[in-house]
């Protein structure tokens, strides 16, 4: 809203010069994004909030500085130039929908001369960012930037048998607007008629064959108040947003609808224009003003300090609130008619609050009567969790939720996606159901500028339809991990990363966030290259995939270099109590070590010896870690030797020889019976 | 039986044999044992000997075993130099060359401002929750007080996925949520995802950030608001920041105030700044007291129970304090820009 100091003046002998004004509008809560110079006045554009629509006018910024300074409002008088003629006899009224026209009021003005606007009017509209039309567009843009009521006028002549009718539209109806656009009707929309058909969208715009033309001499003032919500909904529907819509969908002041025609016919009458006899106000049911109570105690009580009586009631006074006293500090405040926004008691006191000012209002520490115990185990988990992947050099990415659906398409997550309505463009129509979308572009943009590596990870919910239909959102891990992970130096080689980089992660962070290992069973995947995946699990239920991603995918994205990817389920995670912790007693006796290397076929994978060897349960086998492996050269086709370290020990006292010789055999024997070793 | 003299001149021979031989700490530990070893140490029964001489014979002898006895000591401490001093292949040449360095992954910018924001807040007794993202129209507007067609919810531009639901527009439902379950004392933060059908430009895209607060408790005030708001943003900013509280309206807040922060980059010096428009000032959270038809709207007492709430865009305040022009470098994922934040 473009405000001119200028204008102001008309309602308020201001004291402040214009340079100084914009602090004291911002502490009142009147915003002020920019001042500006416009045919040497000052003209600042405020921010106005939804529920005031008394400040989109001059007259209720005005009354807001008059209580400020505590300075009275001027409310120049309208002197009407009067016909011989009643506006009855010349027009004639019906409001067939007094539910969403509460009020209409009308004069009929003779007799004048459409031209350009003089020089004080024209200075006006260009102050708040309009172009001046003629001196009748002009006035109704004068009238509504002053007291904040839209008018509209229409040709008198133009209206067919002189006559205005209120009503819902009919099916099939069409106006021409004056914008030129032509608009469909429907039974919801209130139009103003005559009497054969719409001739203005009521509150919104008007009609092109009704409006004023250079030719028009007689003129019909409407000065309406239309229902906040029906103005708002014809006005989205159409896609249409002006000036009059803007102030009835928030919601115009009742009382102004006469005051408005008033003006608006004083100011014609400058044009040679005369005005009807008798104000037309069609105006069923009179509203009655708004009680709203208020204790002293009260606003002490939410501002946390004491206000003085006396500048209660002078600042409400003075914003046109009428104070009843019930008993000392009680009060039932009759609120006027411009301020739809005052409702409830809270309502008065941040209104005290604003004139008061924020800054004298004390600060204070919040005060606590308990406090809860550190909870919400998930926000420790998921730091714990990038901690973790930070130390293996993962950077942390945070991507978009709205997804390509014809890239996602690709994936074949096997999620049902969820569609936006209203999506900003058709590459951001739906919301991801994979984190690996996001981490692949990552790779791209990173790989087109400079980068030799790329090892991220990003957490972040993915967003599915369930198969009952319930909307679904799953907090998931995303990894990709690709290209040189050790830049070469001075001092040591370069080095890419690979496939047991990224699973090293993973098991670590089972490890450190206190999970049970999981297990990783190779399985295909839409994801991955075929044989070259793994499906994770925990407590035999799927928590993720890890593998290669497959070239179909690479080449979907331009992605050149190979990618290691992986995606874990965290709610799944996050759901199960990670192990307590409680310390294991240091070793206090010596453990023994014993090597062992065997041939297998190459089917049997290590996960299957590993199995085999905890189902044993050898006794004081510490733990076993394989140190060596390969095949081909000397061996005889199909056959992988392994290498394995065992570490035997005894919590209580030292091992003999003879214990640990027995294990082993005991675990030859054993593997050879299930998997058909071969002792090296 | 040789003479004294003489088993010194021999045991010098195997002193001199056994140090040409000793090769680490372990060896002449047992070089150690065999001389100055209390009970049987060469020196040891030396000592004996020379305690038996007839005292003509004492003086000469007891002369050459003592210097006898520092020359053991002198070459078992020159053995154990040689021993700890490192071969020359384990020595460096070139003292300046850059050291290896571990690689440290960086936390995302976002993810390191809202952790900062969390730890003030839980050092004050906070606790952090969260809710959905997709959202139902009453737990982001109505329960709210956005009425149903008001034009207050034009400033929360709504991305919809049916007439039902929509992604929330900031992490207030979240207040609703907690406040359903939980009776007060309340004291909590939300941060969160949030989305507004939005064109891109320098501060506005359709997904950032938002941290929530909430505080419901007997006897709240808009004294609490402001000094609970002033310590958090000094905190954040530094206790130097300037900071003022100004009236403004949200649909959920009554009173409601934003609060500014003077500009970090001009100090209100520069009416050409590019970061706060020549204003001086920079607004970087929306805040009040809540509104009494929320708490209606969840069965609180209003005139039993009071308490306040903010809102704080994560993305545009981590703009400010780390002086990033664009809000698109967040979520470009440059490691360029990502890897100057393992800086923490
Ligand atoms: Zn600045």
């Amino acid at each position: 809203m473009n405000i001119s100091y200028d204008w102001l003046k008309e309602y308020i002998d201001l004291n402040v010069p214009p340079e100084e004004l914009a602090k004291y509008f911002d502490q009142i809560g009147l915003m002020v994004e920019s001042t500006r110079e416009v045919n040497g006045q000052t003209v600042y554009e405020i921010e106005t909030y939804a529920n005031r629509p008394d400040t989109l006018g001059h007259l209720g910024i005005a009354r807001e500085l008059a209580t400020l300074f505590g300075l009275p409002l001027k409310m120049p008088g309208w002197q009407l130039s009067e016909l011989e003629q009643s506006t009855f006899d010349l027009i004639d009224i019906q409001v067939l929908d007094s539910q969403l026209c509460p009020r209409y009021c009308g004069l009929v003005v003779r007799g004048v001369t459409v031209g350009p606007s003089p020089e004080w009017l024209k200075k006006r509209i260009e102050a708040i960012g309009l172009r001046p039309i003629n001196n009748i567009v002009d006035i109704g843009n004068y009238v509504c930037f002053s007291l904040g009521q839209p008018l509209h006028t229409f040709d008198l002549n133009r209206l067919k048998e002189a006559r205005i009718i209120v009503r819902r539209a009919r099916k099939g109806e069409f106006i021409r607007t004056l914008e030129g656009q032509l608009v469909e009707l429907t039974p919801d929309m209130l139009v103003i008629a005559d009497d054969s058909k719409p001739v203005a969208l009521a509150g919104i715009i008007g009609g092109e064959e009704s409006g004023i033309t250079e030719k028009t001499t007689d003129v019909f003032i409407e000065s309406a108040n239309f229902d906040p919500v029906s103005i708002r909904l014809t006005a989205k529907k159409l896609g249409l947003s002006t000036d009059a819509s803007y102030r009835f969908e928030r919601g115009v002041d009742i009382n102004a609808a006469p005051l408005g025609a008033r003006m608006a016919a004083s100011l014609l009458g400058q044009f040679g224009g005369k005005v009807s006899r008798g104000l037309l106000d069609v105006y069923p049911n009179q509203r009655k003003p708004r009680s709203v109570p208020l204790r002293l105690k009260r606003i002490s009580e939410l501002l946390g300090i004491e206000i003085p009586e006396e500048f209660v009631t002078r600042t409400l006074t003075s914003l046109g609130l009428k104070l009843n006293e019930q008993k000392p500090g009680v009060w039932v405040a009759e609120i006027p008619s411009f301020r739809v926004d005052l409702e409830r008691e809270a309502d008065l006191i941040e209104e005290i609050a604003r004139f008061f000012g924020y800054d004298r209002i004390p600060s204070e520490v919040t005060p606590t009567r308990s406090f809860e115990l550190p909870g919400n185990q998930e926000q420790d988990c998921l730091w714990l969790l990038k901690e973790t992947l930070l130390h293996y050099g993962f950077d942390e990415v945070i991507n978009f939720s709205l997804a390509d659906p014809e890239k996602e398409k690709i994936w074949q997550t096997g999620y049902q996606p969820i569609e936006l309505r209203n999506p900003i463009s058709s590459r951001t129509s739906i919301l991801r159901t994979s984190l690996l979308p996001g981490l692949v572009e990552n790779a791209v943009w990173n790989y087109n500028r400079e980068a030799n590596g790329v090892h991220i990870f990003e957490t972040g919910k993915v967003y599915f339809w369930e198969a009952d239909g319930q909307q679904g959102e799953e907090l998931h891990l995303g990894l990709l991990t690709s290209g040189l992970k050790e830049q070469k130096s001075w001092a040591q080689p370069a080095r890419e990363t690979d496939y047991f980089s990224l699973k090293g992660a993973i098991e670590d962070l089972f490890f450190y966030l206190g999970y049970e290992a999981p297990a990783f069973e190779p399985e295909d995947h839409s994801f991955f290259e075929s044989g070259q995946s793994v499906k994770i699990l925990t407590k035999n239920e799927t928590a993720g995939y890890l593998g290669l991603l497959k070239p179909e995918i690479r080449k979907a994205y331009e992605l050149e270099k190979l990618a290691y990817a992986c995606e874990l389920n965290l709610a799944d995670l996050f759901d199960r109590q990670p192990r307590a912790f409680v310390f294991a007693p240091v070793p206090r006796y010596p453990g023994m070590v014993r090597d062992l290397s065997f041939l297998v076929e190459a089917q049997v994978n290590f996960q299957a010896i590993d199995v085999q060897l905890k189902k044993l349960n050898v006794p004081y086998l510490e733990r076993f870690e394989i140190y060596d492996r390969f095949e081909g050269g000397s061996l005889p086709a199909g056959q992988i030797s392994y290498s394995v370290r065992f570490f035997f020990r005894h919590e209580s006292r030292t091992l003999l020889a003879e214990e640990v010789e027995r294990a082993m055999l005991n675990i030859i024997s054993h593997l050879k019976s299930t998997l058909k070793i071969q002792l090296r | 039986m040789s003479s004294l003299p003489e088993k010194i001149e021999q045991y010098r021979q195997v002193l001199n044999d056994l140090a040409a031989k000793t090769k680490n700490i372990k060896e002449l530990e047992e070089v150690k044992q065999a001389f100055l070893g209390r009970k049987n140490g060469h020196l040891t029964l030396l000592f004996e000997e020379l305690k038996q001489l007839p005292p003509e014979e004492k003086r000469a002898a007891g002369i050459a075993l003592n210097n006898f006895k520092m020359e053991v000591q002198k070459t078992l401490a020159e053995l154990e130099e040689q021993c700890l001093r490192p071969r020359a292949e384990k020595t460096v040449s070139d003292l300046t060359l850059p050291g290896k360095r571990i690689y440290w992954g960086a936390p995302h910018p976002l993810t390191l401002f809202q952790r900062k924001i969390e730890k003030i807040f839980v050092s004050m007794g906070f606790s952090v929750e969260d809710g959905p993202e997709i959202e139902t129209d009453y737990y982001n507007f109505e329960a709210l007080n956005f009425p149903p067609y008001h034009p207050a919810r034009d400033s929360w531009d709504t991305l919809y996925i049916n007439d039902k639901l929509l992604l929330r527009t900031h992490t207030s439902p979240v207040q609703i949520r907690v406040m359903e379950k939980k009776k007060p004392p309340i004291r909590i933060i939300i941060p969160g995802k949030v989305y507004r059908r939005e064109t891109a430009d320098p501060t506005h895209l359709p997904m950032f950030h938002q941290v929530e607060g909430l505080v419901v408790d007997r006897g709240i005030t808009f004294a609490h608001l402001k000094g609970t708001l002033e310590y958090f943003i000094k905190a954040l900013f530094g206790e130097k920041v300037k900071l003022r509280f100004r009236p403004s309206f949200f649909p959920f807040t009554e009173p409601s105030a934003e609060v500014d922060i003077e500009c970090l980059a001009c100090h209100g010096q520069d009416s050409q700044c590019r970061v706060c428009g020549g204003t001086g000032w920079k607004e970087i959270l929306g805040a009040g007291l809540v509104d009494p038809q929320v708490f209606k709207n969840v069965n609180i007492d209003p005139e039993k129970y009071s308490g306040w709430a903010f809102g704080l865009g994560i993305d545009r305040t981590a703009m400010l304090a780390y002086e990033i022009p664009e809000m698109r470098y967040f979520y470009e994922n440059d490691l360029r820009f990502l890897r100057q934040f393992n800086r923490r």
